[in-house]
C-alpha cells in the first residue's frame, strides 16, 4: 500500500511540474505572439499550433491532478452528508467506474494514435501529429491509474476494522 | 430494455458522485459502440480541443483570475470602490456587488469569488450594521453576478460550443450584466437607507489614495474590454496580455505573490480547474457529435414543435428548464451538454444564438443560487460557517430580483443585441 501511495504521489508531483512548465511557456509564447503581431507585424507561424496543443496537454495534466486530488466536477449533493463508511463504499463504486471508463478511453486513444501514425498525419511542417497527440492516451492512462489508486484506498477504509473517525 | 438499464445505471452513478466527465465519456463510448462505430471516434472529437483557438484563452484567463485572488488585489479594489461609492446609502452593498462582479468575470464563476472575497466583505457588511440576512444573501448572490461580463469563461465556452463569435458575446453580455447589477443595486440602496448605515463622505484625498493603491489593477478591465471592443486584440490575445500583466504586477510590482512559494501552487491549482473543465468538454464533444449524427436535436425539435408553437412559450419553458439544469450541474458541464440540444430548437423559433447564450448563462447563474442543490449555497455555507438552510433563506430575495432581470433579458432581445449592432461587430 505504501509503495502504491508513493508511486501515486510521484506521478502527481511530475504532473504538477509539467503543468507549471507548460503554463509558463504558454504565457510567454502567447504574450510574445501579441507583441510580435502588434509591434513588429509578424509572428511565429508555428506559435498558434503550439499554443493550441499546449491547451490539450495542460488539460490532460490538470485533469490528472484533479483525479489525484478527487476534485473532478461531480454531483455531490446526495453523498455530501453520508457517514464515512457509507461514503467509502459509494466511492469504491464510483472510482471503479471512473477507472474503467478512463481505461476504455485510453484504449480508444491508442486506436486513434495508430490511425494517425499509419496515415502519416503531420501537425506542422514535418512534425508527426502523434508527437503532439501522445498526451491523449498517456493522459487517460494517468487518469485511470489515479482512479484505481483511489479505489484501493477506499477499499482500505472499508476493510479496516472499527474504522477510526 | 438493456439500453434503458444502462442509461439508468449511468444516471445512478452520476447521482452518487462519479466524475461527470466519466459519465459523459461512458455514454459516448456506449452509444458509438451500439451504433457500430469504432470507439476511437470519441477521441477524434476530443482532439478538436487542440483545434480551437478560442480555447487558448481559458488557461490564461483562469491563471490570471487565480493570481488576482491570491494577491491583495481584492482589498485594493474594495478600498477603491468604497472611496467611490461609500457616500451612497447602501454604498458598501454596491461596493460588494461591483467587486464581486469584477472578480467573477475574471475567475469564471467557479466559486472563487465567494471564497476569495466573501471572507473580506461579509464582516465589513455586518460591522456597518447591515442586516445579517441581507449581508449573507448579498455576498452569496453576488458570487455569480459577473458572469455576463468579459472575460468570463462560461461565455467563452458557450461561444465555442454554439459556434458563435466570442467577441460578439462579450459585447452582448454588457447591458444584461448591468441590468442584473442594477436591479440588485437599487434594492441594496433601499436596504442601506432603511438600516441607516453610516456613510463615508466622498473626499478627493480618499479617492486619490485608493486610486493610487489600485493603480495597477485599474487597467485590467481596460485591457480586456477596451482591447477586445476596440478591435485591437482578439479575446485570445487579451487573455495572453492579461495573464502576463497580472503575473508581472502581482509578483514583481506589488510583491503580493511570491514567485517561488506561491506561483507554482497557484499555477497547479488553476490548471486543475482547467483540466476538470476540459475533461468534460473533451468527452462531451464526442457525445454531441453522436447526438447530431443521430439527429437527436432534430427529433427533439419536432417533438417540441408539436407541443409549443409560440417563441414566447418556448422561452418561458426554456427558462424553467434551465434553472433546474443550473441547480443540478455546474455551469460548464451544463453549457457543454445542453447547448447543442437546444440551439437548433431556438434557431427554429428565430431566437438569435447570441441572445440565447445570454439567456442561458443568466439562467444558470440563478441556478447556482437555487435551493436545494445550488452550488454557491454550499460554498457560502462552508465559507461563513452557517447552515445551508439559513443561506438558502437569505438568497430568496436575490433570486427574485435576478428572475425579474432574467425575464427582461429573455423577452427583450434588444437588451442583448442592440449594443452588438451599434458596435458593428456583426
Amino acid at each position: 500500500m505504501k509503495i502504491l501511495k508513493a508511486v501515486d504521489g510521484a506521478f502527481t508531483r511530475v504532473e504538477g511540474w509539467l503543468v507549471i512548465l507548460l503554463l509558463s511557456v504558454m504565457i510567454l509564447l502567447a504574450f510574445g505572439q501579441v507583441v510580435l503581431r502588434n509591434v513588429f507585424n509578424s509572428g511565429l507561424i508555428w506559435g498558434e499550433v503550439a499554443l493550441r496543443h499546449m491547451v490539450l496537454w495542460i488539460g490532460f495534466l490538470g485533469a490528472a491532478l484533479a483525479a489525484s486530488g478527487e476534485r473532478h466536477i461531480s454531483i455531490d449533493a446526495l453523498t455530501r452528508y453520508l457517514p464515512r463508511k457509507a461514503k467509502a463504499s459509494v466511492k469504491v463504486v464510483t472510482h471503479l467506474f471512473a477507472a474503467i471508463v478512463c481505461f476504455l478511453l485510453f484504449r480508444a486513444s491508442l486506436t486513434f494514435i495508430g490511425f494517425e501514425i499509419a496515415d502519416r498525419h503531420t501537425v506542422y511542417g514535418e512534425v508527426p501529429a502523434w508527437y503532439a497527440q501522445v498526451i491523449i492516451p498517456a493522459g487517460f492512462l494517468l487518469l485511470a491509474f489515479h482512479f484505481a489508486v483511489r479505489l484501493v484506498l477506499s477499499i482500505e477504509v472499508l476493510v479496516k476494522k472499527g474504522g477510526e473517525q | 430494455m438493456t439500453v434503458w438499464l444502462i442509461v439508468l445505471a449511468i444516471i445512478v452513478l452520476m447521482l452518487f458522485g462519479a466524475p461527470l466527465f466519466t459519465i459523459i465519456g461512458a455514454l459516448a463510448l456506449y452509444l458509438f459502440t451500439s451504433a457500430e462505430i469504432d470507439q476511437s471516434a470519441v477521441i477524434i472529437e476530443l482532439y478538436r480541443i487542440a483545434d480551437s483557438p478560442p480555447l487558448i484563452a481559458i488557461p490564461l484567463f483562469t491563471f490570471a483570475g487565480y493570481m488576482l485572488a491570491e494577491s491583495r488585489a481584492p482589498q485594493r479594489l474594495v478600498r477603491l470602490a468604497q472611496a467611490l461609492f461609500g457616500w451612497l446609502p447602501g454604498g458598501l452593498a454596491i461596493v460588494v456587488l461591483l467587486t464581486c462582479a469584477f472578480f467573477t468575470a475574471f475567475t469564471g464563476a467557479s466559486g472563487v469569488t465567494i471564497v476569495a472575497l466573501g471572507g473580506l466583505l461579509y464582516p465589513m457588511l455586518v460591522k456597518e450594521s447591515y442586516p445579517e440576512r441581507f449581508s449573507l444573501g448579498l455576498v452569496t448572490g453576488s458570487g455569480s453576478i459577473g458572469l455576463l461580463f468579459p472575460p468570463s469563461l462560461p461565455i467563452i465556452i458557450y461561444g465555442m460550443v454554439a459556434e458563435v463569435s466570442i467577441d460578439q458575446l462579450f459585447v452582448a453580455g454588457i447591458l444584461p450584466g448591468l441590468i442584473l447589477v442594477g436591479v440588485i443595486g437599487v434594492y441594496s440602496i433601499r436596504v442601506g437607507a432603511r438600516a441607516k448605515v453610516p456613510r463615508t463622505p466622498l473626499t478627493v484625498s480618499n479617492v486619490w489614495a485608493s486610486v493610487k493603491g489600485a493603480v495597477w489593477e485599474i487597467p485590467l478591465p481596460v485591457i480586456v474590454v477596451g482591447g477586445i471592443y476596440g478591435g485591437i486584440v482578439t479575446a485570445t490575445e487579451a487573455a495572453a496580455v492579461t495573464a502576463f500583466y497580472v503575473f508581472v504586477v502581482e509578483v514583481f510590482v506589488h510583491r503580493d505573490v511570491s514567485l517561488r512559494k506561491d506561483v507554482p501552487r497557484v499555477m497547479k491549482e488553476s490548471m486543475l480547474l482547467v483540466g476538470a473543465i476540459l475533461a468534460i468538454l473533451g468527452v462531451a464533444l464526442g457525445l454531441t457529435n453522436y447526438l447530431i449524427d443521430e439527429q437527436v436535436p432534430q427529433q427533439l425539435f419536432e417533438y417540441v414543435q408539436t407541443q409549443i408553437t409560440s417563441p414566447l412559450t418556448f422561452l418561458l419553458i426554456l427558462n424553467g428548464f434551465l434553472i433546474i439544469v443550473g441547480m443540478m450541474m455546474d455551469i460548464f458541464s451544463a453549457t457543454i451538454v445542453v447547448v447543442p440540444l437546444i440551439l437548433p430548437i431556438a434557431r427554429a423559433f428565430n431566437i438569435d444564438p447570441i441572445h440565447l447564450g445570454i439567456i442561458f448563462l443568466t439562467n444558470l447563474e440563478i441556478g447556482y443560487l437555487t435551493p436545494p442543490v445550488g452550488l454557491n449555497l454550499f460554498l457560502s455555507s462552508l465559507r461563513f460557517q452557517k447552515p445551508v438552510l439559513q443561506i438558502a433563506r437569505s438568497v430568496l430575495v436575490f433570486i427574485g430580483l435576478q428572475v425579474i432581470a432574467l425575464l427582461l433579458i429573455t423577452y427583450i432581445p434588444e437588451i442583448s443585441l442592440w449594443l452588438v449592432g451599434v458596435m458593428g461587430t456583426r
